[in-house]
């Protein structure tokens, strides 16, 4: 029954998102919504129900099972990158590496007590 | 026999049921496999899923419409990542500068490398714009892609790529300059490997999953605002 008033109220945040996308006309989606919303609401009441962890935890082992049905699709739509395969590759497979090693470097740059590191002791450009 | 076949097919339990045993069937691989990075469980699942798909001679349209009954609860687990964030809090404020000060920088250029190398190898527009949602998680990749437009499934496609890819690259690297702080790692994994990546994060620890989690909302936020502005500045 825990279980059950806890995804009731993620239900229910998840529809008080729909309600707040749709009134303001937001770009994001109802879900995404319905996360800022709930998180808004546990820092203000500062309190977390006992419903509401149990779902969670219950739930979000299941993201991973959850997107997998998206990514088959990819394997019936692989003629479409037919064309443009290198340029797609290389911008995919390079663009990430660039990406998380500016990440990485940039989080560690701006880490409180500077977490030493080698990359640190260059002057910033 | 045909009739059974017919029938099976009619009911989206069948679809449930094959997603269900192929995803367990690539967990179960995946720890055979001594859980590589380069191949998540989600893909070896996805790739038992499509030969499923092809054994039962399900089209994929098909399947896609039968699992949405099961895919529907992405929306409440969205919103269940807000506990790890409250629960984490603490965690977070304390790096609330740092974060603050990359994400914005780190969201712009994950898209921005992808559009700049696929233009400097003569990739149309279309396909320019299938990639910059490229770190955006699906939900919010789908709508911003009907804002810049270009083609979903190539834009899924290199979701999952870029999914893959993060997680194999985040890894790699830390290992490379020996981060092992979680947090770093778990942000790092959720602002440039969305849904993918938070699954890597939550497998290494909550504090690593939290803050992919809060990277991945943070991402998607941020790009969902800025990439359709910016694509409409440039005239795409």
């Amino acid at each position: 029954m825990t279980l059950l008033r806890g995804f009731l109220w993620l239900l229910g945040f998840q529809l008080l998102g729909q309600l707040a996308v749709e009134w303001l006309s937001l770009p994001v989606s109802h879900a995404m919504a319905g996360l800022l919303l709930l998180l808004v609401w546990l820092l203000v009441t500062r309190r977390l129900n006992e419903g509401v962890a149990a779902a969670s935890q219950a739930l979000i082992p299941l993201l991973a099972m959850l997107i997998m049905p998206g990514v088959v699709g990819v394997f019936f739509v692989i003629d479409e990158f037919a064309g443009h395969w290198t340029a797609v590759m290389l911008a995919l497979v390079l663009g990430t590496l660039l990406s998380v090693l500016t990440t990485l470097w940039l989080m560690r740059r701006f880490m409180p007590g500077g977490a030493a590191s080698v990359d640190t002791e260059e002057p910033r450009p | 026999m045909n009739e059974w076949h017919a029938s099976l097919l009619n009911s989206p339990i069948l679809a449930i049921a094959l997603t269900l045993a192929a995803y367990l069937g690539g967990v179960r691989l995946f720890e055979r496999l001594g859980r590589p990075s380069w191949c998540p469980a989600v893909l070896i699942g996805a790739l038992l899923t499509a030969t499923g798909l092809w054994l039962l001679g399900l089209p994929y349209p098909d399947y896609q419409r039968d699992v949405a009954w099961l895919t529907l609860l992405l929306g409440p687990v969205t919103v269940a990542l807000a506990v790890p964030l409250y629960q984490q809090r603490q965690h977070i404020f304390a790096l609330w500068k740092p974060i603050l000060c990359c994400l914005p920088l780190a969201a712009a250029l994950a898209a921005l490398y992808a559009v700049v190398i696929a233009w400097l190898l003569g990739a149309p527009p279309p396909v320019l714009a299938s990639l910059a949602p490229k770190s955006v998680t699906a939900p919010l990749a789908i709508g911003i892609q009907e804002q810049i437009g270009g083609s979903p499934s190539l834009m899924l496609g290199g979701l999952l790529i870029t999914g893959v890819m993060a997680t194999l690259f985040v890894t790699w690297l830390a290992r490379l300059f020996k981060i092992s702080d979680p947090r770093l790692i778990g942000f790092a994994l959720g602002v440039n490997g969305h849904a993918i990546g938070t699954v890597r994060a939550f497998e290494l620890g909550p504090t690593a999953g939290a803050f992919a989690s809060l990277g991945m909302s943070l991402t998607g936020v941020f790009s969902a605002l800025f990439l359709p502005l910016v694509w409409r500045l440039f005239g795409f």
